[in-house]
């Protein structure tokens, strides 16, 4: 059993990355180990234009995981005082983005914002929009099961400590949702960070974040440089889940 | 903030057409300790949270002294509360906690500080207030969450199930506990809501029954344990023994035994139960008129009694005896007598629980 | 006892306050989403009509490419959850250290993008790749025989490899809560693995199973990194060919076409999947 799982887990899971991890280090592939050890593929990975989509990538994940987050825990938190009924109707509303394809997103926001009144084709901005969009599904997800599972006693106890609504909201609901809060915004930040389908519609030439920059890399032939930029999308998005996880970590002992 | 008791006027709730607590018309003094007792889907907790504002009645008004609070939301009615799961916040210090219901009421720093303090050190965790509530234990937990509730100085406090979740031996500390801060709080009206008699009896100036969303009886624990008005009341407070009998002019009739007792007016004639209590019940001929005999289905030594489960020859029924500790107990089988004096056995009109042992 | 939610009393505040985040909602997506409905049916040529549906469901490449996501969608699908439940198995049931640095691990696999996957695919089974490199140093021919990556095949592979997780995650969960007392009773009534499998823990996973298989479905029919990675020419998806349509070939109502039919597609059986796993979760 052992043996199979491992025969079967480290080929498909584990060796997809160690490969792009290793080919980021390379400049041939044609034995059976990549050749040719550099580091001269980071070296482009790390300035100009890579440099420059690092930094859109990450502008525009903090940036819609920020909103999606808001958005989405105000959705989640206002659902939760409707009518049964009218509570899973809402909660379906905001799962929908999951079901559309993300092609049909970037589609869509392209058709709507390419148009008067909203005229923000060129813009960093429809990209933002996009990937907010997609994302809040999943932070409206995460916030609202966090919800379900919260013990109303908590509030009532509150409530009956002489707390208003607003206080309750505050002092006691939201800090109590910190770890659910926190792990949705670790989620959004790296589905944001891999986001495709929707930026290839969308984005502007001055605003290029790494997946498209990987693509274009791989699809001019240039395998290896694009796996040092997927080495660098990865690691960033790992250090940021790692924080995220730090931030849970205590906010959960406290 | 408001003293002056509770009262509710013919307090109906319903959730989703079933009726969950039926016209209930109680009244609890100011300063007063009012037991709630019943089984589990009696109504009991549900009273309760119509007080705190939880639920709202389908029917009927709530009065915290004068003011009728039936439509305002739990915030504005300055109610302490302590539930069976304490609902600390875990994400505050025990300081923290306690200081909650001051700082949601913008009471000044200076004063919260000092109201804080008196809180905890009334229930005896003043040196816990650095502490994390996942830091205590169930006990002290407890204290902690009596404290938040008394800190804001409410008029009435409200106790659900609180000492539920604490092992028998803390049950009993807490009990003390409860009581005596009941005695450095005289005017505090305290609603405790428990499925324990030994609660309720412990602690409640007075005892509300309740059973199948409805009150049931309502008084002194002496006078329900000793005068209960039926079956149900006799069964649930205390433990009781409940025989059909047929009234006679000066007693009733037990299957085929006579037995001499007030009847309070009963007619001649009708069904009755008769409740007595175990320990009301004695070994032997004794002196007075009242005998029966059967034989020893069970004999159970408790240390300080003997309980006897003693077949009388009425239709399956036994009788419970609890007697002192016994050199020399009958056996399993044997023919014995019991006896009680008239004096002890209470008449009651025949119905729910009768002939049912419920505990 | 559970009723009263905190506030007994709801009124319009409640449904007022569902209405910001309701509003951003529908600006940002329900009405860009009306807006593709509304194009597809507006031809070039101007005016309201059927014509782009006409046009896009005669032609040959809109049949292939919908023919070609479902059957990819459906065997990914099925590979996703033969694997996914045979590695969940051995998560679950097969003591060994590391268990839960595989579930963690499984956690990180899911928050890289999916073209990750095709890009690593290219250096093991590329022209150029791992197997191919082993293959002509150990027979001295000039070229490996692994060159399916560009076909429906190599999606096949990439999906499988990506979206396993998503079936395993499900999995997982079902089979903490199953009681292992049960299954060392079946042990030790002489009950063998492949039995107790069959009987005890399968049933049990069922609707996880179900619940994670139709996720799946709707995200190998949405998925659209891995197809482009794989170079295009080879295969088309209904999700690359409204890029196509769209970018390359600026023909705006032919890819609201496909949009349409896509999300109509997906969105179904996201229904359905969302039917599912309550269900399962019940």
């Amino acid at each position: 059993m052992w043996a199979l799982f491992l025969l079967l887990f480290l080929p498909l899971f584990a060796l997809p990355l160690l490969v792009v991890l290793g080919a980021s280090f390379a400049t041939h592939w044609s034995g059976v180990l990549p050749s040719g050890p550099t580091t001269a593929h980071y070296a482009s990975a790390t300035r100009g234009e890579a440099l420059q989509a690092l930094t859109t990538s990450l502008v525009t994940a903090v940036t819609a995981s920020l909103i999606a987050l808001a958005a989405g825990t105000w959705a989640a938190l206002a659902a939760a005082e409707l009518r049964k009924r009218h509570r899973k109707a809402l909660d379906a509303l905001f799962v929908l983005p999951l079901a559309v394809p993300s092609v049909v997103v970037g589609l869509a926001t392209l058709v709507a914002f390419s148009q008067p009144p909203m005229l923000l084709n060129g813009t960093r901005w429809i990209v933002i929009i996009a990937h907010t969009v997609l994302v809040t599904a999943f932070a409206h997800q995460s916030v609202s099961a966090a919800l379900t599972r919260l013990d109303p006693a908590y509030e009532q106890a509150a409530a009956s400590l002489g707390a208003s609504p607003a206080y309750v909201l505050w002092r006691v609901r939201l800090p109590l949702l910190l770890p659910s809060l926190t792990a949705a915004a670790g989620l959004c930040f790296a589905l944001s960070m891999g986001e495709l389908s929707a930026t290839m519609m969308l984005y502007p030439p001055d605003w290029t974040p790494l997946p498209v920059l990987i693509y274009a890399a791989t699809d001019r032939g240039a395998l290896f440089t694009g796996s040092a930029v997927a080495a660098v999308l990865m690691a960033a998005t790992l250090l940021v889940l790692l924080g995220v996880s730090r931030i849970r970590t205590r906010a959960s002992y406290r | 903030m408001s003293g002056g008791g509770i009262r509710f006027d013919h307090v109906s709730v319903a959730y989703d057409g079933n009726t969950v607590l039926d016209a209930l018309d109680l009244t609890v003094e100011p300063g007063e300790v009012m037991a709630l007792l019943g089984p589990s889907g009696s109504g009991k907790t549900t009273a309760l949270r119509a007080v705190a504002g939880f639920v709202r009645p389908a029917s009927g008004r709530v009065f915290l002294g004068e003011r009728d609070v039936t439509g305002l939301p739990p915030h504005r009615r300055g109610i302490g509360m302590v539930v069976q799961q304490y609902a600390l916040f875990p994400h505050l210090r025990v300081e923290e906690n306690v200081a909650f219901g001051l700082r949601a009421r913008r009471v000044p720093r200076a004063e919260t500080r000092d109201r804080v303090a008196e809180a905890l050190d009334m229930t005896g965790m003043g040196a816990y207030a650095r502490r994390h509530p996942r830091e205590l234990s169930g006990g002290q937990q407890q204290r902690v969450a009596i404290a938040r509730a008394l800190a804001i100085r409410p008029g009435v406090l409200l106790l659900d199930e609180p000492l539920s979740a604490l092992d028998a031996q803390l049950r009993s500390g807490m009990l003390a506990e409860l009581a005596r801060l009941h005695r450095e709080l005289p005017d505090v009206s305290i609603l405790y809501v428990t499925h324990d008699q030994v609660e309720a009896l412990t602690l409640a100036d007075r005892i509300a029954v309740m059973d199948q969303a409805r009150l049931q009886a309502c008084g002194t624990p002496q006078q329900l344990y000793r005068a209960p008005d039926n079956a149900f009341t006799a069964s649930f407070v205390g433990n009781a023994n409940l025989l059909p009998v047929t009234v006679r002019t000066d007693g009733a009739l037990l299957g085929e035994t006579e037995l001499k007792l007030d009847t309070q007016g009963a007619a001649p004639g009708a069904t009755a139960t008769l409740c007595l209590r175990p320990h009301l019940v004695g070994l032997g001929d004794g002196p007075g008129p009242n005998r029966l005999t059967g034989t020893v289905g069970e004999i159970q030594w408790r240390g300080a009694t003997h309980r006897l489960y003693v077949d009388v020859d009425v239709a399956g029924h036994r009788v419970m005896a609890d007697v002192r500790e016994l050199r020399d107990p009958p056996a399993h089988g044997d023919e014995v007598t019991l006896h009680f004096a008239p004096d002890d056995a209470v008449l009651l009109p025949a119905g729910v629980g009768a002939g049912e042992e419920r505990r | 006892m559970s009723a009263g939610n905190g506030a007994a009393v709801r009124g319009r505040a409640a449904y007022l306050w569902a209405l910001p985040p309701v509003a951003l909602l529908a600006l940002f997506f329900l009405y860009p989403l009306a807006l593709v409905a509304q194009q597809s049916f507006q031809p070039d040529t101007g005016g309201t009509s059927l014509e782009p549906y006409a046009d896009v469901l005669a032609s040959a490449a809109f049949r292939e490419a919908l023919w070609t996501t479902v059957w990819l969608a459906l065997a990914a699908t099925a590979g996703c959850l033969v694997l996914g439940f045979a590695l969940a198995l051995v998560i679950a049931f097969v003591p060994f250290p590391g268990a839960r640095a595989v579930a963690r691990f499984v956690d990180v696999f899911l928050s890289f993008p999916s073209f990750l996957i095709t890009l690593a695919l290219l250096f093991v089974y590329g022209t150029v790749g791992m197997a191919n490199g082993a293959w002509t140093d150990l027979t001295g021919d000039a070229e490996g025989p692994f060159r399916f990556l560009t076909t429906p095949w190599g999606v096949l592979l990439a999906e499988i490899t990506y979206f396993t997780p998503f079936v395993m995650r499900p999995l997982l969960a079902a089979f903490s809560q199953l009681d292992t007392a049960q299954i060392e009773a079946a042990g030790s009534l002489g009950a063998r693995a492949p039995r107790i499998v069959r009987q005890i823990i399968l049933p049990e996973a069922l609707p996880a199973l179900a619940a994670g298989g139709s996720l799946v479905l709707v995200l190998c029919l949405n998925e659209f990194g891995i197809v482009l990675f794989t170079g295009a020419k080879g295969v088309t998806t209904l999700p690359t060919l409204v890029y196509g349509k769209a970018i390359l070939e600026s023909d705006y109502p032919g890819a609201c076409v496909v949009a349409v039919v896509n999300v109509l597609i997906s969105v179904g059986l996201y229904g359905l999947y969302r039917v599912v796993s309550r269900r399962a979760r019940a």
